[in-house]
């Protein structure tokens, strides 16, 4: 019955939606989940990782979580290739703001810049939408901590805590429910590891399924830090969501 | 002076290759001709642990140059998840001013740094439109004539890094006296394998 308009991205159905856009919406909610977690001590980055292998070979540190500057980091969900066009434009148009003003960009900024960019694939061109949708986490001056999130048609919103991906509904309500504004950086992993244990699809969690990222300011300078696997285990064993999945009320 | 616009600012910069270290030294002068307008002027950056880079000649093209190498070197390490070689660094450099053949920025850059995991010294040095010039004892750019000639006799191959720094701050306060667009005091950056 739609079928008349989906070929076409850049126009309007008679309903007032825009198929490819949708399409691609749902390209991401089979991908692995993200989730961003705002504590009093910084922002939490939490993925699934979906290719695992004992063949892969580990040339980059992640799968799904990319520093797009010194300040700023990001977690994707959706077609990998189009996410690495985006972390790539994102990246270079950060340092294109750090040299023309000296100083490092604000997050909102870059984030509009992106949902620009995704923006335009949905209204000229001819060109189909990004499969992609971003959570990204930062630091500047102007705002503190901050996490925002981006989906193909180029919205983008400000959150405390998000997720993308595959059931990113049920997260979504397990953080709704459980996220306080006094949560410190221990805490919000934990809240993690409990949301994606929730959510991911397989019986167990195993620290090669999952990544995790901290974004911090310890004194000076924001620290983005990709947590090890022997600190995911750690992680993962306190919350005691090993092999044998105990349920925790 | 204003026959070169690579005088204009003055500065004498040097490298030299020492035993298991690199060393990087510069003046501190930035001056406007004649005039001096302020004496602590930075003309040595440091790109990562194992690399520094000198950017002599006019100064606002060095600062834009070091801005321009700033951005490139944070997208490298970006994407290669790395800090980039010594010799990458100079092919870079060498590069970005041969972009310019026809309009050059005038800076004369000069590159010190480690390489490998053994942390072998390397230097380097380039004119202003990119042509490189690999050594291992030393180099200063062509200004810095009375440099050259004090650095001749001092090649320090086989200093090791205490040393190293006492030669390399003579040689560039003694240049620099017989410079009158260059002084002001001196900066001298040893890099060694820890």
């Amino acid at each position: 019955m739609a079928r008349r308009y989906d070929s076409r991205t850049t126009i309007f159905s008679p309903e007032g939606r825009l198929f490819q856009v949708e399409y691609a919406m749902e390209a991401i909610s089979h991908a692995g989940a993200a989730i961003g977690i705002v504590s009093q001590e910084g922002i939490v980055l939490a993925a699934e990782k979906k290719i695992i292998s004992k063949l892969l070979d580990d040339d980059k540190s992640t799968e799904k979580m990319y520093k797009l500057d010194d300040h700023i980091a990001c977690a994707v969900a959706g077609i990998t290739a189009d996410a690495n066009i985006l972390i790539n434009y994102a990246r270079v148009a950060a340092q294109r703001y750090l040299f023309a003003y000296q100083e490092p960009q604000p997050i909102e900024q870059l984030v509009t810049q992106l949902c620009d960019l995704k923006q335009g694939y949905t209204q000229y061109g001819g060109m189909r939408p990004f499969g992609v949708s971003l959570l990204y986490a930062g630091w500047d001056k102007i705002h503190g901590f901050q996490l925002y999130s981006s989906d193909p048609s180029g919205n983008y919103g400000g959150w405390k805590a998000t997720a993308i991906g595959a059931n990113n509904q049920a997260a979504q309500s397990i953080l709704k429910q459980e996220w306080k504004a006094e949560l410190n950086l221990k805490e919000a992993l934990q809240l993690a590891v409990k949301v994606m244990s929730k959510t991911m699809d397989s019986t167990s969690l195993t620290a090669e399924k999952l990544e995790f990222a901290t974004l911090t300011r310890p004194g000076d300078e924001v620290r983005y830090r990709v947590l090890t696997d022997q600190q995911v285990e750690a992680l993962l064993k306190e919350a005691n969501v090993g092999a044998e999945k105990k349920e925790e009320l | 002076m204003g026959d070169s616009i690579m005088s204009y600012n003055g500065s004498a910069i040097v490298v030299m290759v020492g035993k298991n270290c690199v060393g990087i030294a510069s003046d501190r002068r930035f001056g406007v001709r004649q005039q001096t307008v302020a004496t602590d002027f930075q003309k040595i950056y440091k790109m990562h642990d194992k690399l520094f880079v000198g950017l002599s000649g006019l100064a606002t093209d060095a600062q834009t140059m070091y801005e321009k190498l700033k951005l490139r070197l944070n997208l490298y390490k970006l994407r290669e998840e790395r800090d980039i070689k010594p010799s990458s660094f100079s092919h870079l450099i060498a590069s970005m001013l041969y972009e310019r053949r026809f309009g050059p920025y005038f800076v004369e850059p000069l590159i010190a740094g480690l390489e490998g995991p053994e942390n072998k010294p390397y230097i380097c040095g380039t004119d202003l439109i990119g042509a490189p010039v690999f050594t291992n004892a030393f180099w200063s750019p062509e200004l810095a004539q009375n440099l050259v000639r004090h650095v001749r006799d001092f090649v320090a191959s086989g200093f090791g890094a205490r040393g190293f720094v006492e030669v390399m701050a003579q040689c560039l306060l003694s240049a620099v006296d017989r410079d009158c667009l260059s002084g002001w005091g001196a900066v001298v950056n040893i890099i060694t394998p820890d």
